[in-house]
């Protein structure tokens, strides 16, 4: 293991009443992968931003080599070879791929095309894959998006390369592909910070794993000599029971079924969903579900094949003929499609079932009071009041009002797109034994998840989707990564015979 | 505190009416106020209409040759045609519905931004306005045309100024009170997640539109009326008014915010300003980049505003959560 490259001393931040880091202490070592792990406002969000100078400190210092600061400006972290991969991508998508990467960047005295794209050609060689340097970033999928994104930072030869949940929008096998990446700059001596909320993935690709809570460094450990459950342990600072509930209930009748559904850039899809069941869907990212799942709702167009709610064909064009069948999506993009943001609680959770809570035209407060109130409190959302802005809840907070939103409208048929991307440990759980008592109650779930503990997890059965088509389907005694992972890929998994 | 920079915009008109009330004789008296409220009113009956429209997500450049084609419109079936007032009042508000719904359905239709739409039926709505009057003024229209624009109910309450505010209620509790006015503001804020949310979106779009096109074409029997003639240059200029008055009034160009005492506030803050220049002896020039700084300094106090309440409300929240 290299010397230490970059440390940070008594770094504390103060927002007004709230203390996001408090004393902070930490060094980071040459060429090492570095992992941060922590709950929702532990306090990792400010950490990287006063590292790449985003935010001031209100003390301590930040050390890089023999130069020592009391604050960095993003320029400064910038030369000293500072680089962050933010969750939301920083690419102008009206641009190109190359573009993107050489962007602020000399190429000559004049913006030349050809070396751009060169440069942005031998990059993505070295990365090996096969994106067009020319390509529009915005018809780009997320996970090619994520690699200009990582090229770009690296070709301003970052030192110390910050990556805040890159496996966020990626698939199982680009996931992989990454962690070759990062692994080839780990031998370059680049060293990587790398802050995930998936465990397993910290296990497969950091060497020491630094865990935070409240804003305060809680340990270091050798990747090596530490274990999941006391990874856990040391974030939450308590004991959490078994991660996922058990699943006992045996399904009831069919409820939806999908036969020879084709739309959407998805073929020939057939599948049945029964009541009270939560039926996964897994693929990679790309292979057609969250696709699937638009045709289904309505919101794209159903080209051929049939749905059948209770045993009866049914005909859905659009999301309010859905929600009128009983069926609610849950979407993956919670803040584009989920939520409204500048609206508070009670009027997010009302919203899709205005018409049940009015009188004639007119909104009933009371009822409107009434509904939201107890959807908090079944859902336990953290929050001061109902008239709270929904911008200013935490990502779990939000998921949990959009599933009050959709449940209110009387959902029986939940599509839960990646119910939890982005959510810490601790809400994940109440997301978990949320959907195991919605289930209880006879509503079904179709969800669709990049997160294969979850999905193996929570799943009572697996279907697998590749390149717009079924691969497979997989009861609970047949789940294994691998089966799934084989199916995923192209592969015939022999044992789902 | 919190109330005090909500309610801001308010101070702001109330400044201005005690600052010109120091600076001229004239200001303050009953006379001038009602006069301002007269002035005003058939661009409050417009802002509202374009309200529904900017509250939704969308904006209508098309109000103000709206107003032209549905006033010469109307006066053209009344003088011309011959038919009676009623009747001509009733396809004129019709049209305007009609126009409104054209704007709406080429929204859909194109799936481009309605900016640009409406940039576009402007055009057309000038060109259909000019071929109905033949770029003629129409002279004296008649006493019940005129009791829009100036005509006194009981002697003393100016028709106009009802109007007005039957408009202000009726958009108010459209907005407020019904799932239809919940659906328009949550459009505004987050079409698609209104669209999964089970809301038709085309039939919002289109009912703004329509509703919009319901007060233009009241907005232009008060202007017409007041005026007494009808001609196609009066109208224009009113979608900018309004726009202006709308966003003073902290209607946001994004959509999904608005209130409708903000719309009023904003629209009277202009008519104080331009009525007590005027009095002052200010020319019209000077009104113009007065009002612009107007405009410019109320958009940067709305995001200051809005940045504080953030913060007052990260404060509160961290406090419960502590």
């Amino acid at each position: 293991m290299g010397e230490t490259v970059l440390s940070l001393e008594g770094i504390t931040k103060v927002y007004p009443g709230v203390v996001a880091l408090k004393d902070f202490s930490l060094d980071f070592r040459q060429g090492e992968v570095h992992a941060i792990l922590g709950e929702n406002g532990a306090g990792k969000s400010t950490l990287i931003k006063i590292v790449a100078g985003a935010v001031e400190p209100n003390a301590g210092f930040i050390k890089i080599g023999d130069q020592s600061f009391a604050r960095l400006s993003p320029q400064q972290a910038r030369s000293l070879g500072i680089e962050v991969i933010y969750q939301e991508f920083n690419l102008m998508p009206s641009l190109s791929a190359a573009e993107n990467i050489c962007y602020g960047q000399k190429t000559g005295r004049f913006a030349s095309q050809r070396a751009m794209e060169r440069k942005a050609k031998a990059l993505f060689d070295e990365f090996e894959v096969a994106i067009d340097p020319r390509a529009l970033v915005r018809n780009l999928p997320a996970s090619q998006q994520q690699i200009v994104e990582i090229a770009k930072a690296v070709s301003r030869s970052a030192r110390i390369l910050i990556m805040d949940e890159p496996t966020a929008p990626l698939s199982i096998a680009e996931v992989e592909h990454l962690f070759k990446l990062i692994r080839k700059f780990r031998e370059l001596g680049t060293t990587i910070i790398y802050i995930s909320h998936r465990i397993d993935e910290l296990f497969a690709i950091s060497d020491r794993v630094t865990v935070m809570r409240d804003g305060r460094f809680v340990a270091t450990r050798e990747t090596e000599s530490t274990t999941r459950p006391e990874l856990i342990n040391l974030m939450v600072g308590r004991e959490l029971k078994e991660a996922y509930p058990e699943r006992t209930r045996a399904p009831g009748e069919t409820v939806l079924e999908l036969r020879g559904v084709t739309g959407n850039g998805d073929s020939d899809i057939s599948f049945e969903l029964r009541s009270g069941e939560i039926l996964g869907l897994a693929g990679l990212v790309g292979a057609g579900r969250t696709e699937l799942a638009k045709v289904i709702v309505g919101a794209a167009r159903l080209e051929s094949g049939r749905m059948l709610i209770d045993g009866r064909p049914v005909s859905i064009r659009s999301p309010r003929e859905a929600l009128s069948h009983g069926i609610g999506l849950i979407p993956e993009n919670r803040k584009e499609e989920g939520c409204f943001l500048e609206m508070d609680i009670g009027w997010n959770i009302s919203f899709a079932s205005l018409r049940n809570i009015s009188i004639g035209p007119i909104v009933g407060r009371k009822k409107e009071k009434a509904l939201a109130t107890g959807y908090r409190d079944l859902m336990r959302i953290k929050a001061p009041t109902l008239e709270q802005k929904v911008k200013l809840l935490s990502g779990g907070n939000q998921q949990k009002v959009v599933l009050s939103k959709t449940l209110a409208a009387k959902s029986r048929i939940l599509i839960f797109d990646e119910p939890t991307r982005g959510i810490d440990v601790g809400t994940r759980q109440d997301i978990y034994r949320l959907m195991d008592d919605l289930t209880r109650e006879g509503i079904s779930i179709l969800m669709i998840s990049s997160d294969m503990e979850e999905l193996l997890g929570m799943s009572d059965r697996i279907v697998v989707i590749a390149e717009g088509r079924v691969a497979g389907t997989l009861e609970r005694e047949g789940f294994s990564q691998r089966a799934v992972l084989e199916l995923a890929s192209g592969g015939s998994y022999k044992e789902t015979a | 505190m919190k109330q005090l920079k909500r309610y801001a915009i308010i101070l702001v008109l109330f400044g201005l009416i005690a600052l010109f009330s120091a600076l001229s004789p004239y200001f303050f008296t009953q006379q001038n106020l009602t006069n301002i409220f007269v002035q005003q009113s058939y661009v409050i009956i417009a802002a509202v209409g374009l309200s529904f429209v900017m509250i939704s997500g969308g904006m209508d450049l098309s109000i103000g040759y709206q107003i032209s084609a549905v006033g010469v419109t109307t006066a053209a079936l009344v003088k011309w045609a011959g038919l009676p007032f009623p009747t001509s009042l009733a396809i004129g508000m019709a049209m305007g519905v009609f126009l409104g719904a054209f704007n709406g359905w080429a929204s859909i239709t194109l799936k481009v931004h309605t900016l640009i739409v409406t940039l576009g039926t402007m055009t057309i709505f000038q060109g259909l306005s000019y071929i109905i009057s033949r770029q003629s003024v129409i002279l004296n229209l008649p006493p019940a045309f005129k009791f829009f624009g100036q005509g006194f109910l009981f002697d003393f309450l100016p028709f106009s100024v009802v109007l007005m505010a039957v408009s202000v209620g009726i958009g108010s509790f459209i907005l407020n009170f019904t799932w239809v006015g919940r659906q328009i503001y949550g459009v505004g804020s987050n079409e698609e997640a209104a669209r999964l949310s089970g809301v038709n979106v085309k039939a919002i779009r289109m009912l703004v539109f329509s509703i919009c096109g319901f007060f233009v074409a009241l907005s232009a029997i008060v202007l017409f009326g007041r005026s007494g003639s009808a001609s196609s240059s009066t109208g224009p200029g009113v979608e900018f008014t309004a726009m202006t008055a709308a966003i003073l009034g902290g209607v946001s160009f994004k959509g999904g915010e608005g209130k409708m005492w903000g719309l009023v506030t904003g629209v009277l803050i202009l008519g104080v300003l331009s009525n007590g220049m005027q009095l002052v002896g200010l020319n019209t020039y000077v009104q113009y980049i007065v009002k612009g700084f107007v405009l410019l300094l109320a958009v940067g106090f709305d995001l200051l505003q809005k940045e504080g309440l953030a913060k007052g409300a990260l404060r509160v929240s961290a406090k419960q959560a502590a």
